[in-house]
C-alpha cells in the first residue's frame, strides 16, 4: 500500500518536474529567440521610444566682395506645414491659415484634405507670418526651421552672382557655379527626448556649426556701384535697349565690376524676365563693331608687315570688294596705320587686312582670345564665332579687321585689351580669389594666371600709343578723355543683324574699350550700349560713360594724376612768399 | 543596509541632476543659436547700412559731397 502511493509520489514529482522544466526550456528558448535573433529590432524599437532622428542642414555658405563685404547671405527663416491627419476641422483651419499667410482659401483647403501624410502649406514664411500662425493654435500645423538666401545688395552685380533656389541650390551665376562649396552639408543625427518629445541633452542641435564654404570675390562693391551708375545713365541718356560694362585690372584678370542693364533683383528673381537674369557679358556674343581694329592693327604690327606709320588708301570713303562696297563715315585719301585708328576708318582696316592676309590676322585673333573659352569661372561662357580663315571670301576678311563677319563676348573683348594693356600677355580672367569655410580660414586661393604672350611688348608700347590718338583732338573717342590721366581707348559702333539676316539700318551696339593710366594701366574698361535711340556712335553712348568708370575708380584707388599739373611744392626758408 | 541606502539616494540625485544639467544644456544651445541669429541679422543691417548706394546718396544729398574735380587734388613730391 506504501508503496503504491510512494511510486504516485514519484509520478507526480516527474510530472511536475517535466512541466517546469518543459516552461523552463520555453523561457529559455523564447530568451535565446529574442537575444540572439531579435535583438537588435528590440533594440531599436525601445531606442525610438527615448531618442528621435534629426535632419539638419547646414547653412549656404555666403558671397563676399573683395572687402569682405557680404553679397549673399544666408538666414534663418521657418517654412509652415501640416499633417492632415491630425486636423480635425480643416475648414475653419484652412480659412486661418489662408487669412495668417496671404494665401488663397481654396488652395490651403486642398493642401488640408490631401491623404499625404504631411503637406508644406507655405515655405520660408517672414516672422510676421510666423506670429500669426503661432497666435491661432491650431492643431496639426507645424513650423519647419528653414533657410533663405538674401542678397542685401539687391541689384548689385546680380546676374553675376545669380539665385539660389528654394531649396538652398544654386541655379544661376557664380551661386549655381560654385553650388559644391557653397551648399552646406546635410548632418543625420539622434537626439534623447523625453516624455514630451522635446529634444533632451543634443550636442548636434546648433546648425550654425554646419555650413558650406565662402566665397571671396574680385569684385569690388564700390567700383561694381559706380559703374552700375555710370551704366544705367548712360542707357537712360540714349534711350537705349540694354548695355553691360565690364571693369579688369589687366595685370591679373581679377574682373573688379561686371554691370548689367536692366537690374534685376534676385531676392525676387521670379519677378524679372528670365533674359534678365543671364551674365550676358560672359554668356551673349555680338559683332563688336571697330573695337575689333586694335587687334587687326595689332597682328599688322606684329606681322612686320607695316608699322605705325605705314600708309594706306582709304579710297575717299568708298571701296568696293566683288559686289560689296564698305563706307567710312566721314571720307579720307591716305591715313597712316595710327590715324586708321584715330578716324577709325573701315576701308583703312580692310587695307590693312589685305596686306597682312587672312591668316595673320586670324592667328592673332585666336591669341588674343577670340573664337576660344577665356575661362573665367563663370557658367554658360559662350566662345563667339571666328570661322578658320580658310573658310572666309574677300570681303569676309575684310569685315573681320573691323569688326563684322565675327562675334565675341564682352568679356573676351575685355581681356583681349587687357593684353595690350599688360605688355602682351594674356591673363585668364576670375572673379573668385578665395574659398574659406565657415570660420573665415582660406580653404583655397585662387591667383592671376598667365594663359600666353600674343604680341611683343613693343608692339603692345606702340599699340597704346596709338590707341591715345583715339582721345586727341580730332579723334573718335575724345568723349573718354581725362583731365587728370591719359587714356588709351577705341569706340566701336557695329550694326546689328535683323531677323532677315541682313544689317539693320537703325539698329547699333555702341561700345568703348580703353584702359587708364596710359603708362601703367589700372584699369580696362569696356562699356557696350545695345540700340541706343539717341546717337548711335560709341564715341557719343558709349565713351561718357567710360570716362566716369575711370576718373570715379581711379580716384577711388588713388591712383595718382599722370598728366602733368602744378604741383603745390613745400620749401624750407626763412621768408614766406605768398 | 546604511550603506547601501546612503549609495541609493547618492545614485539618484546623480541621477536628477544629469537630467537637469540636460535640459540646461538644450536650454542654452537654443539661446546660442537665436544669439548667433541675431548676430547674422545684425551683420545683414551693416552690410544694408554700409552699402555704397546708401553711402553715396548721404554724402551727396545730406553731405554735400562730390568726387573731388581735378584741380582739387594736389599730389604732394
Amino acid at each position: 500500500m506504501k508503496t503504491r502511493f510512494n511510486q504516485k509520489i514519484k509520478l507526480r514529482m516527474l510530472l511536475v518536474g517535466l512541466a517546469f522544466f518543459l516552461v523552463m526550456a520555453g523561457i529559455g528558448a523564447k530568451a535565446v529567440y529574442l537575444q540572439v535573433f531579435c535583438g537588435q529590432w528590440l533594440s531599436q524599437k525601445a531606442a525610438d521610444q527615448y531618442e528621435k532622428s534629426q535632419v539638419t542642414f547646414g547653412k549656404r555658405g555666403t558671397i563676399y566682395d573683395t572687402h569682405q563685404q557680404p553679397m549673399a547671405v544666408t538666414i534663418e527663416t521657418a517654412s509652415v506645414a501640416a499633417y492632415p491627419a491630425r486636423i480635425k476641422n480643416a475648414k475653419a483651419t484652412a480659412k486661418a491659415l489662408a487669412a495668417a499667410l496671404k494665401l488663397k482659401h481654396r488652395s490651403v483647403a486642398r493642401k488640408l484634405s490631401s491623404t499625404k501624410s504631411f503637406v508644406w502649406i507655405k515655405r520660408q514664411v517672414t516672422p510676421k507670418e510666423v506670429a500669426a500662425v503661432s497666435r491661432l493654435e491650431l492643431e496639426g500645423i507645424d513650423f519647419i526651421p528653414a533657410h533663405s538666401r538674401y542678397y542685401p545688395q539687391k541689384t548689385m552685380a546680380a546676374q553675376l552672382i545669380g539665385f539660389a533656389g528654394i531649396d538652398g541650390r544654386g541655379l544661376e551665376g557664380l551661386e549655381f557655379y560654385y553650388d559644391q562649396e557653397l551648399v552646406g552639408p546635410i548632418r543625420h543625427s539622434k537626439v534623447l527626448k523625453d516624455a514630451f518629445g522635446r529634444g533632451f541633452a543634443s550636442s548636434h542641435t546648433a546648425a550654425p556649426h554646419l555650413a558650406g564654404h565662402n566665397l571671396i570675390l574680385t569684385v569690388d562693391l564700390t567700383i561694381q556701384y559706380i559703374t552700375e551708375k555710370a551704366l544705367e545713365e548712360a542707357i537712360k541718356t540714349s534711350q537705349a535697349r540694354s548695355g553691360m560694362a565690364v571693369v579688369m585690372n589687366p595685370a591679373t584678370g581679377a574682373v573688379l565690376a561686371l554691370a548689367h542693364y536692366p537690374f534685376f533683383n534676385p531676392n525676387n528673381f521670379t519677378a524679372h524676365q528670365r533674359a534678365d537674369w543671364r551674365n550676358r557679358a560672359v554668356t551673349d556674343p555680338f559683332e563688336p563693331g571697330s573695337t575689333m581694329k586694335i587687334f587687326s592693327m595689332a597682328a599688322a604690327l606684329e606681322s612686320g608687315k607695316a608699322t605705325a606709320n605705314t600708309i594706306f588708301f582709304c579710297e575717299n570713303g568708298r571701296y568696293t570688294i566683288g559686289r560689296n562696297t564698305i563706307h567710312d563715315t566721314s571720307p579720307r585719301g591716305w591715313l597712316s596705320l595710327q590715324q586708321i585708328i584715330k578716324y577709325s576708318s573701315n576701308i583703312g582696316a580692310v587695307k590693312v587686312s589685305e596686306l597682312i592676309g587672312p591668316e595673320v590676322l586670324f592667328n592673332t585673333l585666336g591669341y588674343f582670345g577670340f573664337g576660344r573659352e577665356t575661362q573665367i569661372d563663370c557658367p554658360g561662357e559662350t566662345v563667339g564665332s571666328l570661322a578658320p580663315f580658310k573658310h572666309w571670301s574677300k570681303i569676309d576678311a575684310g569685315a573681320i579687321a573691323f569688326g563684322q563677319g565675327l562675334s565675341a563676348s564682352a568679356l573676351q573683348l575685355a581681356t583681349g585689351a587687357s593684353a595690350i594693356a599688360n605688355d602682351g600677355i594674356l591673363m585668364r580672367p576670375f572673379v573668385v580669389r578665395a574659398i574659406t569655410d565657415r570660420n573665415g580660414r582660406i580653404v583655397k586661393t585662387f591667383k592671376s594666371q598667365q594663359r600666353q604672350r600674343v604680341i611683343t611688348p613693343e608692339t603692345a608700347h606702340t599699340l597704346r600709343r596709338i590707341m591715345m590718338t583715339v582721345i586727341t583732338d580730332g579723334g573718335t573717342g575724345t568723349e573718354a578723355a581725362l583731365e587728370e590721366y591719359t587714356v588709351c581707348g577705341k569706340t566701336g559702333t557695329a550694326q546689328k543683324i535683323n531677323q532677315q539676316g541682313t544689317y539693320a539700318e537703325d539698329k547699333y551696339i555702341a561700345s568703348f574699350i580703353g584702359f587708364a593710366p596710359a603708362e601703367r594701366p589700372e584699369l580696362t574698361i569696356l562699356v557696350v550700349i545695345d540700340e541706343p535711340a539717341q546717337g548711335h556712335y560709341g564715341g557719343i553712348v558709349a565713351a561718357p560713360a567710360f570716362r566716369k568708370i575711370a576718373r570715379e575708380t581711379l580716384n577711388y584707388l588713388k591712383v595718382p594724376p599722370t598728366v602733368k599739373r602744378d604741383r603745390l611744392t613745400a620749401s624750407h626758408g626763412d621768408e614766406v612768399l605768398g | 543596509m546604511f550603506f547601501f541606502i546612503v549609495e541609493l539616494l547618492f545614485y539618484t540625485w546623480c541621477r536628477v541632476q544629469n537630467v537637469r544639467i540636460g535640459y540646461e544644456i538644450t536650454q542654452a544651445l537654443a539661446q546660442h543659436q537665436q544669439l548667433v541669429t541675431m548676430h547674422n541679422n545684425l551683420k545683414i543691417e551693416t552690410a544694408r547700412l554700409k552699402s555704397p548706394e546708401r553711402i553715396s546718396k548721404i554724402a551727396r544729398e545730406q553731405l554735400g559731397l562730390t568726387t573731388p574735380s581735378p584741380g582739387q587734388v594736389i599730389v604732394l613730391p
